[in-house]
């Protein structure tokens, strides 16, 4: 299904390049480099403080990395030696290359489902409202939510809220998602119906970079695996592999951690 | 008695007049204060907060008395309610960017990050995510707020404005009739705050029930 980068048929959907996030003394993302080829699953395991989070939002910039490159699809940013920060505009630009799901939802709690939904693409892309609803009910039927587009998120279970939050970012048609332990904050029978969203888009060609701590969900359905600890990546490769045969001994004690919980 | 109080009723203009104007001018204004606040250049950041120091340390009555007496000094001579509406106005506006910075910090980063990441330019995010949220918080506070406003446009009266408190006092000495003159004038600002403090109870819980806001 996934067609990698190395063997030459496309060209990755994003790149980050030695990326370097530090925070005064205390270096979070220690030059990591990724390269994820369109409509592929890359999930990001490690244990807490591991750099994961940090690296993720530097993809979208809701982190300013302190340097390295990153680029989705037509737009990229460099951050050089001296850490100028990029412009407004190229950040705009760059964000629109990739969706964002959090931990904790963050719905917009003042509006309804469906203007969670709408507001963004009206407000981004310039749609009309009639256009944008339209897009919202048809993503939130795929989410299977339809019945909710008129409550307001504080009526919606945490799962129901990530779906929702998983619908206003597709909203806007980004050519790669980036999800930050999305199930974390749930319930795990409640993280299911996330987990299965999540492997829909995965299966419908979406490309997906995915911090969890699922890993059945990384197993599965996810076509590499990075492995980080300290802000540096200890592997990365084939999820079973690394599953079955870490080569690194921090990743097979995390590993065993995880998977004896 | 009901003279007396025809008579310190003219003062109600006044008294509105300056409450009002300073509640919504000093709302106006305390949004690029608060904005300031959380500027990303520490030099407005920290004039933002000299400001809000500055005017909140010092009484309002000094201030009154620094644009009214010491403004003509200057070469700007204010007539006296122009000159009580500037001074609440430019004092609102502190403790109204103060009441935001409240609201916003209740918010949490989430409510920002998400906006960032859809893309919402920080206009719209100030606009359409975070304004309506701090509002809701921060409705009931205003309203207090506003209270405590239209309590403090009674200084106006040392500067000759002719509003409820100096209508009573002229009144007082015409008659020497004290206790209920000013006890009417007291009735006065308490049947004024009434509504407010009433309406902020309604808006505030019927917001409650609609969204819960963390
Ligand atoms: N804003 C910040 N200021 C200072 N240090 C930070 C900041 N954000 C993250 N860090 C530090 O950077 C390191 C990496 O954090 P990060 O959140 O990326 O880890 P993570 O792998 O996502 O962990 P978790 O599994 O707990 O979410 C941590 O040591 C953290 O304390
Ligand atoms: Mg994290």
């Amino acid at each position: 299904m996934t067609v990698h980068s190395e063997n030459g048929l496309t060209r990755p959907m994003l790149t980050a390049q030695n990326v370097t996030k530090t925070y005064q003394q205390h270096v979070a993302v220690n030059d990591v480099s990724l390269e994820v080829s369109q409509g592929e699953v890359v999930s990001i395991i490690g244990p807490s403080g591991a750099g994961k989070s940090t690296f993720l939002r530097c993809m979208n910039f809701l982190e300013v990395p302190t340097s390295g490159t990153v680029t989705i699809g037509e737009r990229s940013i460099t951050i050089g030696p001296d850490h100028k920060s990029p412009s407004r505009k190229e950040v705009a630009a760059l964000r629109r290359g990739a969706g964002m799901v959090f931990q904790s939802f963050n719905l917009f709690p003042h509006l309804t489902v469906l203007r969670n939904v709408s507001l963004p693409q009206e407000r981004v892309l310039g749609r009309s409202r009639s256009e944008a609803d339209e897009r919202s009910r048809a993503l939130l039927e795929r989410v299977g939510l339809s019945q909710k587009a008129d409550a307001y998120p504080s009526k919606c279970s945490g799962g129901q809220q990530q779906r929702v939050a998983i619908a206003r970012a597709l909203a806007l048609d980004p050519p790669v998602m980036l999800f930050d332990e999305p199930t974390s904050a749930l319930d795990p029978e409640v993280g299911a119906e996330v987990l299965a969203v999540m492997k829909e888009l995965a299966r419908d060609g979406m490309t997906m970079i995915v911090v969890t701590h699922e890993m059945a969900f990384a197993r599965d359905v996810s076509d590499r695996m990075l492995v980080m600890a300290d802000g540096g990546v200890l592997e990365c490769g084939d999820p079973r592999v690394i599953m079955k045969q870490p080569t690194h001994p921090r990743t097979e004690r995390f590993l065993s951690a995880v998977l004896d919980r | 008695m009901i003279e007396s109080l025809r008579y310190i009723a003219i003062g109600i203009g006044a008294t509105l007049t300056i409450t009002s104007s300073a509640f919504v001018i000093g709302a106006i204004l305390g949004l690029p204060l608060a904005a300031l606040r959380r500027s990303q250049f520490m030099v407005l950041r920290a004039m933002a907060r000299v400001y809000v120091e500055l005017v909140r340390s010092v009484p309002p009555l000094v201030w009154l008395f620094l644009v009214f007496f010491g403004l003509p000094q200057a070469g700007v001579s204010l007539v006296p309610l122009a000159a009580a509406i500037l001074t609440f106005s430019l004092i609102a506006a502190a403790y109204m960017s103060e009441i935001y910075r409240g609201g916003l910090a209740a918010l949490g980063r989430g409510q920002w990050e998400a906006s960032s990441a859809v893309g919402l330019s920080p206009l719209d995010t100030a606009r359409f995510i975070l304004g309506p949220q701090v509002f809701r918080v921060v409705g009931p506070t205003m309203a207090t707020y506003g209270i405590g406003l239209l309590k403090d446009s009674a200084l106006a009266s040392t500067i000759g404005v002719v509003e409820i408190t100096f209508r009573a006092g002229a009144e007082a000495q015409r008659t020497g009739s004290g206790l209920t003159v000013f006890l009417t004038a007291g009735i006065f600002y308490l049947l004024l705050s009434l509504p407010l403090a009433l309406a902020s109870r309604r808006v505030d819980s019927r917001l409650r029930a609609r969204y819960s806001i963390a």
